[in-house]
């Protein structure tokens, strides 16, 4: 199925009817990174966030205050830079949030990622306050921007980005593939079914949900930096708890325990918030609706409906 | 492993869990821990495992103060125990579970002693399997060999047969007998057949205070025994 994506994704510029629908997979490529992020703190550690876009908007921001000097660092710079400032951002108040469970981590993300909004909504000389901070380059490698059509005729309506993005997105994804699947994830799951038991097996489980936490949020400022290049600007917009709630919407429509699951519920989101906004202003009940349903009738997210599909055939 | 237990105090409330318990077990011995219902023997495992700190009193392994370190610590000195209702991983398959035992809160290998650790459960034709979906037994078996696969030199078994059937129960002290002289075994249980099959010394506890600690024939011929927990049963 990774696969399917991939080569319905790699084709989108040729057979697209316009530029509008490379804008909309650009926006979902970069939710599914934010998604795929949080599915490593929901899914597999348990750890419901309500609080991610804190990571995702510093990410953002360290692009916004930084791009003069980072402009000569190119792409790698800035993405870099998104992922750093995730971190650091993380290590403390993951710190805290860690040693809370379930609805009082929920809570606890939640203050905590308001409290950075609060900051970046008020300390207008330094962030810019509601305007936030614009004219962030794409930083588009030269060779992609002079080349890439060369190569890849379509990418003359799409545009360089397009690449950006979907790079990005595949990284992601086989990354924390490899997070997932390592010791380390195994853990991870073990302390999501039974952390008692894991202390009783000697498994320091707070630095083992920190460190989750941190890889969260590193993956989260990774997805903020590419929003950021993409649209040119950081504003406090993506710091606050509706963009926490997406992304959570996200995870569990598509279906947790599953990065592909992210990946789709991000699709799915962005559709809905994009398209289907565009004829009617109730989306959102639309949503909510499906959010409802699924939570209902779908515990494991519109991925289980493929592996059905999958099975019968 | 030596452990000893000094004086041990643990207070929920206004309930007086455990009272000044001392419990001293010497290495490679087999120890039984009984009492009615809410004696303190779990509350009392939970503390020599570090899940809870006593409101006074302290924990010695092989001579070692460990009364204030984490449980993950203690379990990577070799403390190995079994919960009273079986604490599996739910939808982690049996070879899963065994997968996170064998690795001891490491992040090295040693996967390979899975299959021999399936195997000698009597569990791997259900490898596959998530824990959830085994029978009791099955997870009782689980329960114990999640602990065994720790390699532990201090094992804490907290009512491992309860609810098995008669057969599991043979296999399960089975397993237990054959275990090398290089584990201490500590073991809460009902079943008094199994506690006099295994245990060269009982302690009683009742209302959290050690009321005999003997041989089995001291214990079984202690009147304050008889009257409040073998008089009774
Ligand atoms: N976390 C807790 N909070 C409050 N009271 C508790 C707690 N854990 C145990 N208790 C109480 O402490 C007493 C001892 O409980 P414990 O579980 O140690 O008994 P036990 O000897 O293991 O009994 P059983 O044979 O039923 O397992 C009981 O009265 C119990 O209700
Ligand atoms: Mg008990």
């Amino acid at each position: 199925m990774p696969a399917v994506l991939l080569a319905v994704l790699i084709s989108l510029p040729f057979w697209t009817p316009s530029r509008y629908w490379v804008s909309v997979a650009i926006q979902a490529l970069i939710l599914a990174v934010f998604a795929m992020s949080l599915d490593l703190l929901l899914g597999f550690g348990g750890m419901p966030s309500f609080g991610h876009a804190a990571f995702y908007g510093m990410g953002a921001y360290a692009c916004g205050k930084l791009f003069p000097q980072l402009t000569g660092g190119g792409l790698l710079a800035f993405l870099a830079a998104g992922m750093a400032a995730g971190v650091i951002a993380a290590l403390p108040i993951g710190a805290l949030a860690v040693r809370a469970r379930g609805i009082y981590f929920l809570m606890l993300t939640l203050a905590f990622a308001q409290m950075v909004w609060g900051l970046a909504f008020q300390w207008t000389s330094f962030t810019g306050g509601t305007e936030g901070m614009s004219g962030i380059p794409q930083a588009v490698p030269d060779w992609l921007q002079e080349q890439g059509q060369n190569v890849w005729p379509a990418l003359r309506t799409a545009g360089p980005f397009y690449v950006v993005a979907l790079t990005v997105a595949v990284l992601a994804f086989a990354g924390l593939t490899a997070i997932t699947r390592s010791p380390f994830g195994r853990a991870l799951e073990g302390i999501r079914e039974n952390e008692g038991r894991m202390r009783a097996l000697g498994y320091p489980t707070y630095r083992y949900r920190l460190a989750a936490f941190v890889i969260a949020a590193a993956f989260a400022g990774l997805a903020g930096a590419t929003t950021a290049l993409y649209n040119g600007y950081a504003n406090p917009s993506q710091l606050y708890w509706h963009t926490s709630g997406l992304v959570l919407i996200a995870v569990i429509v598509g279906g947790t325990r599953s990065l592909l699951g992210a990946v789709l519920g991000a699709f799915f989101v962005t559709i809905v918030q994009l398209v289907i906004s565009s004829y009617t202003e109730h989306w959102q009940l639309l949503l909510g609706a499906v959010f409802i349903a699924v939570v209902l009738f779908l515990p494991g997210g519109l991925i289980s409906l493929g592996r059905l599909g999958w099975l019968r055939r | 492993m030596r452990l000893e237990a000094r004086q041990i105090s643990v207070r929920f409330g206004a309930l007086a869990a455990l009272a000044s318990v001392s419990l001293d077990v010497q290495s490679g011995e087999r120890r039984a821990l009984i009492g009615p219902n809410g004696a303190g023997k779990t509350t009392l495992f939970n503390v020599i495992a570090g899940e809870l700190r006593p409101a006074s009193g302290s924990v010695l392994l092989d001579g070692r103060d460990v009364t204030s370190l984490p449980t993950w610590r203690r379990a990577r000195m070799s403390v190995g125990r079994t919960f009273q209702r079986s604490a599996l991983f739910p939808r982690l398959s049996v070879s899963e579970n065994l997968e996170l035992a064998v690795r001891r809160g490491a992040l090295g290998g040693r996967r390979r002693a899975v299959p021999d650790r399936l195997a000698a459960a009597g569990l791997s034709a259900v490898a596959e399997r998530p824990a959830v979906s085994l029978g009791h037994g099955e997870q009782r078996a689980l329960e114990i060999e999640l602990a065994l696969a720790c390699e532990p030199r201090l094992l804490l078994l907290d009512e491992p047969m309860a609810g098995l059937s008669g057969a599991e129960r043979q296999a399960a002290l089975a397993r237990l007998r054959d275990l090398p002289r290089s584990v201490t075994l500590v073991i809460v249980e009902h079943d008094i057949d199994a506690v006099f099959a295994i245990a060269e010394r009982i302690t009683v506890l009742d209302h959290g205070v050690r009321i005999a600690d003997g041989t089995p024939a001291e214990v079984r011929a202690d009147p304050r025994v008889q009257e409040v927990y073998l008089g009774r049963s």
